[in-house]
């Protein structure tokens, strides 16, 4: 940890791509340190960014810790903070703080099966998991991703889904049919109940709306998986991300320290306040 | 170090700390509060409306600031804590405890640069109390005590005419030999005085959570209780039992804009609280909080369940302020006992 917790470091965009267009537009960016190294992180844990004179927002780091060069954070547009971050240009300079959170135990997954599930943005927060498994690919067996989108206008990484196509089972979806889109049509629980993954040595994550998680979580527990095989991700507001400020608790944990990453064994055994 | 100190020595025992800045209860407004000290100090207090929380946690205290202009890289210049040593003169047993609490929360898991900075300056010189200074003091039910050392640097209890003087730390005995010529040695007359006063003290009727050991079990198993909502009715929102809670930590982190090209401003923590509404509310709008029963058992919930469960220990010191300032009378001691109750 760095002397002063919360004062951030410095670092410049180097990489925009606008992912979904419209109202509620998602922005991937690559941030690189402005002074030398920055820090490392795990898969699943997050860092706050800043823009200074309009505040700070926690975003889940969305690049493998195997990329060493830049740190990606796919955002919506919602907020002050992320629609400050959806007006930059690459060569601006932000302000980042962290790793904060657990992670994703990776490595305990190694020889298993493993089912991706994620809908909106909500694929952000496990694409690290993705990437880095297909990275080690022979360290796991199937790899196979869910996702979707409202439309075929709201599906995030097109292109880096594509890409997976040979070494993943790649099953995307859009809420409703429209012409021109040939894969499942119909929400993602509902696609993950069409394809029958199989629960054996298999290992399941998910994160998306919290509506989306918790039929997919049914779903899965109606498939055969145990609560120990079935991974979320929590997000809520922070603005610490240190377990102090208070925000983030829910029952003893503070998400920001204890989570974000849980399994569903680990969840269901905290109040419903998330 | 047990010493005694004759009552009209106290301000000579202040001005022989050099080098401290001595605060001591002030009567300003009708308000009781920490204050530096100006002339004759009398500790017959009640407790502080506040307590001395604010001096290694603000209420507004800046991080850093920024300086950008436009196109360039941002400049931040950290601005740390002053380093003048404080000490607190009249600290009530319940507020020891309550520093206790609050030094786990920002120095485990992580030390918090800026309290750690501060409170590593600040002594409590507590105050025993001999009679419950608030009607609604329930310490023994938090596992407190009105002669608890907790916290405490040095324990001063009235003994009429004197001070019975107890040094608790390295620091506190450092705060007595700075002015060793003004003590006297205990005799055992003063020691046996000082038993009587502490145990006449903790035979003092309290307010009282029952059966305070169950409640974490209980209330856990009270988490969908219909009684929540209800006991939060009358709740505004107006946050004042957090604000004078000893224990409650909970903070926003802000950026306040000074000025334009080029742009200056300052990134500010301030106290924040749990029972307002967008204190959790996400930018999405969904609020994992959204209603005043849903905060009420948060606060509740925290001090007698979570806490325990993190730490071993209640987070309530049961100073009673919540329960004298509030509003429109919700009281944290009947709220407990009637939803454990209610849970069997």
């Amino acid at each position: 940890m760095p002397d002063n917790i919360y004062l951030p470091e410095l670092a410049r965009i180097t990489y925009i791509k606008e992912e979904v267009a419209g109202e509620r537009s998602i922005k991937t960016f690559r941030v690189e340190p402005v002074n030398g190294d920055s820090f490392e992180h795990e898969c699943g844990q997050c860092a706050m960014l800043s823009i200074f004179g309009r505040g700070e927002m926690m975003i889940s780091i969305a690049s493998s810790p195997l990329v060493k060069d830049y740190k990606q954070f796919s955002i919506m547009r919602v907020g002050r903070v992320s629609a400050a971050f959806h007006d930059l240009a690459v060569g601006d300079v932000v302000g980042i703080r962290g790793p904060y959170g657990n992670s994703f135990p990776v490595d305990d997954w190694r020889g298993k099966n493993l089912y991706f599930i994620g809908g909106g943005c909500g694929l952000a927060p496990i694409w690290p998991v993705i990437t880095t498994a297909v990275a080690q690919r022979d360290s796991f067996k199937n790899i196979t991703v869910f996702y979707g989108g409202r439309s075929p206008r709201d599906i995030m990484y097109k292109a880096e889904l594509e890409k997976l196509r040979g070494v993943a089972d790649v099953h995307l979806s859009v809420d409703k049919a429209e012409d021109g889109w040939d894969a499942y049509c119909g929400f993602v629980p509902a696609n993950v109940m069409d394809k029958e993954p199989s629960s054996d040595n298999a290992i399941a994550i998910t994160c998306g709306p919290p509506i989306m998680i918790k039929y997919v979580i049914q779903n899965l527990r109606s498939l055969g998986f145990a609560d120990e095989q079935i991974y979320t991700t929590l997000e809520n507001k922070m603005k610490c991300g240190l377990g102090k400020c208070g925000r983030c608790n829910v029952g003893k944990d503070y998400v920001c320290v204890k989570g974000p990453v849980y399994s569903w064994a680990e969840l269901k055994e905290l109040p419903e306040e998330y | 170090m047990e010493k005694i100190l004759h009552k009209e020595r106290i301000d000579d025992w202040i001005s022989a700390l050099t080098g401290w800045e001595v605060l001591s209860p002030a009567l300003e407004d009708g308000i009781w509060a920490y204050r530096p000290v100006s002339g004759a100090v009398r500790l017959d207090h009640p407790n502080t409306t506040q307590p001395p929380k604010g001096l290694a946690f603000p209420q507004r205290e800046v991080f850093f600031s920024f300086e950008q202009i436009k196109g360039e890289a941002p400049r931040l210049t950290q601005i740390l804590p002053d380093t003048v040593q404080r000490a607190v003169f009249g600290v009530r047993p319940c507020d020891g405890r309550g520093a206790v609490r609050m030094d786990r929360v920002f120095g485990d898991h992580v030390e918090d640069t800026y309290y750690q900075a501060r409170r590593k300056n600040v002594a409590y010189v507590g105050l025993a109390c001999n009679q419950p200074p608030s009607a609604n003091c329930f310490c023994l039910s938090v596992g407190g005590s009105p002669v608890s050392t907790d916290g405490l640097d040095v324990l001063l209890t009235d003994l009429g005419d004197r001070y019975f003087v107890a040094a608790v730390t390295e620091t506190g005995k450092a705060l007595m030999t700075a002015a060793n010529s003004l003590f006297d040695e205990p005799a055992d007359a003063d020691r046996q005085q000082l038993k009587s006063v502490h145990t006449e003290a903790l035979a003092q009727p309290q307010r009282a959570v029952h059966n305070p050991d169950a409640v974490p079990a209980k209330l856990k198993a009270s988490f969908k209780s219909p009684l929540w909502e209800e006991l939060a009715r009358a709740c505004i929102g107006c946050g004042i039992c957090t604000f004078l809670c000893p224990t409650c930590h909970c903070f926003d982190i802000n950026d306040e804009v000074t000025g334009s090209a080029p742009l200056k401003g300052n990134r500010v923590r301030t106290w924040d609280n749990c029972q307002f509404p967008d204190f959790t509310m996400h930018t999405s709008g969904h609020n994992p909080r959204p209603t005043v029963g849903a905060r009420l058992r948060q606060r509740v919930c925290h001090k007698f369940q979570y806490f325990p469960e993190n730490f071993g220990m209640p987070q309530c010191t049961g100073c009673g302020r919540c329960i004298s300032e509030c509003p429109v009378g919700i009281d944290i001691v009947s709220v407990v006992n009637k939803v454990v109750e209610h849970a069997g």
